[in-house]
């Protein structure tokens, strides 16, 4: 079926041609003038290195390991994040500890190597989601770059420092206790 | 300028020569390069974007991005330099000189500022001496020549690209040449002369009290047909049918690279710096100051600056107003509208005199 194109019908001055281009050009300098006279930090252009994005609620950036005030980790190594892994970046090796005198104490378990592959990672979190103690967050931090694949493999010990300096808090490479294993504490 | 040229044990005359021709040519050259940097930033504010403003002097002086012309220079030096494996070499090294030398010869005539008296000899601000019996008549067919580079530069780079890109080029020249020239006779009517000086002689005082004696006020027909012709004559949007992007990859430039390719980049700078001083000396009065009398030198120099500047911005103005023609859009244009329009205009005028206004 064919289609009735509408024809425009132009005046003359239209058709001149030297009217709508000089209306052109109105445009133009308007945007031209526009933006010459917006300071920097209103511009569209964000002007990447010097000035960063604020990112939207519920962006899904870099991971951080969640921990306790005392600076017990809150994972427990229960294994749903690996998964529920699609890229199958995680990698955990749980070992056991008992102190009831710390927050952690009592769920026995923690990882002792916590790994995520960053370069495999989609950042889907789905992590995020399978873990039933809310330890796994995945923040606002998109600058994940390193100079070699090994760098981008993150520890357990990376993973709970990610925000460390965004937070403001102490940066930590150390469990507040000692791995127990249970024979020794039933002896 | 006599100490000087005693120094060198040279005459006055030749010194001064020397003088004016590093101050042009250097000036054109240089003005060409920051018009690149113009162009970019002012295409970017147009488009409600940032443009080049990072590239810094020694990693610290910033200065809005001035240094981008000269980082770029220096990047297109140490590129790899090749020449097509099917490429006539001659010519393919010889193009971008041939684009480059007609754009700055178009500049020889035209007086930058009034001449001046000094220890009993003239010294007039333009290379060639007026009554030098070219006059406007050669920026005219140097402009005419200009094709030339676009053209051996299609041909001898053995590209299909490129020649289309040329073949346009010349096409167009064709259709828009005529139509120039002849809005620019009536202007010769007009001064009584084809001297450069003698035009902008003519377009000292004022017009009804009001306006400046400028010819576009006496011809804005004519003023009409020869910017548009301009646009053609610089390759440049909307008529930049020889470097199509979108169609025809760069067009006449696609195998060029390196210093080769700058060149070719910078002999269109040039040619707009010498279009837009045309344009302000045959139509916006030359350095003529409006309602100054008998401005002085530095004074009409920096109106003729001014005008020249002003056109060169409406160049870049322009290309990122319009879109590109089709290439018979621009021949219609160039026999069926300007042709008919300079060809009225110039009777008009030539009526006009005859009933002696
Ligand atoms: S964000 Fe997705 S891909 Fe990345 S570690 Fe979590 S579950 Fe795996
Ligand atoms: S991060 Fe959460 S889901 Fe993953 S092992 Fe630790 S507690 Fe389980």
């Amino acid at each position: 079926m064919g289609v009735v194109v509408k024809k425009v019908e132009l005046s003359w001055l239209d058709r001149t041609y030297v009217w709508p281009v000089m209306k052109g050009m109105g445009i133009t300098f308007q945007h031209f003038l526009k933006q010459l006279f917006t300071p920097t930090a209103k511009r569209y252009t964000i002007q990447y290195p010097d000035m960063k994005k604020e990112m939207p609620e519920g962006y899904r950036g870099l991971h951080e390991l969640k921990r306790f005030e005392d600076g017990a980790i809150k994972c427990v190594a229960c294994f749903m994040c690996q998964e529920a892994c699609p890229a199958r970046c995680i990698s955990i090796e749980a070992e056991e500890f008992s102190d009831l005198n710390i927050t952690q104490g009592f769920e026995e378990k923690r990882p002792a190597k916590f790994s995520i592959d960053m370069l495999r990672c989609i950042y889907c979190g789905m992590c995020e989601e399978a873990c039933p103690k809310d330890a796994i967050w995945l923040r606002k931090d998109y600058e994940v770059a390193a100079y070699d694949r090994l760098s981008l493999l993150y520890g357990k010990w990376d993973l709970m420092n990610t925000y460390t300096a965004t937070d403001g808090k102490e940066r930590i490479a150390q469990d507040p206790t000692p791995s127990v294993p249970r024979r020794t504490i039933a002896l | 300028m006599d100490k000087l040229a005693s120094l060198l044990h040279t005459s006055p005359a030749i010194a001064w020569m020397v003088a004016k021709l590093v101050i042009v040519f250097a000036g054109v050259f240089s003005l060409a390069a920051v018009w690149t940097w113009v162009e970019r930033r002012g295409s970017a504010m147009i488009q409600d974007r940032i443009g080049p403003n990072r590239a810094a002097l020694f990693g610290k002086i910033k200065i809005i991005g001035l240094a981008q012309p000269l980082a770029d220079g220096i990047k297109f030096f140490f590129k790899e330099d090749l020449v097509p494996h099917d490429a006539n070499k001659g010519l393919f090294w010889l193009a971008p000189f041939l684009a480059l030398v007609p754009a700055l010869m178009g500049f020889a005539v035209i007086p930058f500022g009034r001449s001046f008296v000094s220890g009993g000899q003239e010294y007039h601000l333009a290379l060639l001496d007026p009554g030098n019996g070219m006059g406007l008549l050669y920026p005219l067919a140097i402009g005419g020549m200009a094709v030339y580079g676009v053209l051996v530069a299609a041909w001898s780079s053995n590209n299909k690209w490129s020649i289309l890109g040329g073949m346009r080029s010349s096409a167009a020249m064709v259709s828009y040449e005529i139509g120039m020239s002849l809005a620019v006779v009536a202007l010769f009517m007009r001064a009584g002369g084809y001297d450069p000086s003698e035009i902008i002689t003519a377009q000292g005082g004022t017009l009804w009290k009001v306006l400046p004696n400028w010819n576009i006020f006496h011809q804005p027909l004519g003023f009409i047909v020869f910017f548009t012709c301009m646009f053609a004559e610089t390759n440049r949007l909307p008529f930049d049918f020889a470097e199509g992007e979108s169609e025809i990859v760069a067009g006449f430039n696609t195998e060029y690279g390196s210093m080769k390719f700058s060149l070719l980049a910078l002999s269109e700078y040039c040619h707009l710096m010498t279009a837009s001083a045309l344009m302000a000396t045959l139509y916006f009065g030359g350095w003529q100051v409006p309602f100054v009398q008998d401005p002085s030198v530095m004074l009409s120099v920096l109106s003729f600056l001014v005008k020249m500047l002003f056109f060169a911005w409406v160049f870049v103005w322009i290309r990122w107003t319009l879109p590109r023609f089709r290439y018979d859009q621009l021949m219609h244009l160039g026999w069926k509208a300007m042709l008919p329009m300079s060809m009225v205009n110039l009777v008009f005028h030539a009526w006009r005199m005859s009933q002696g206004h």
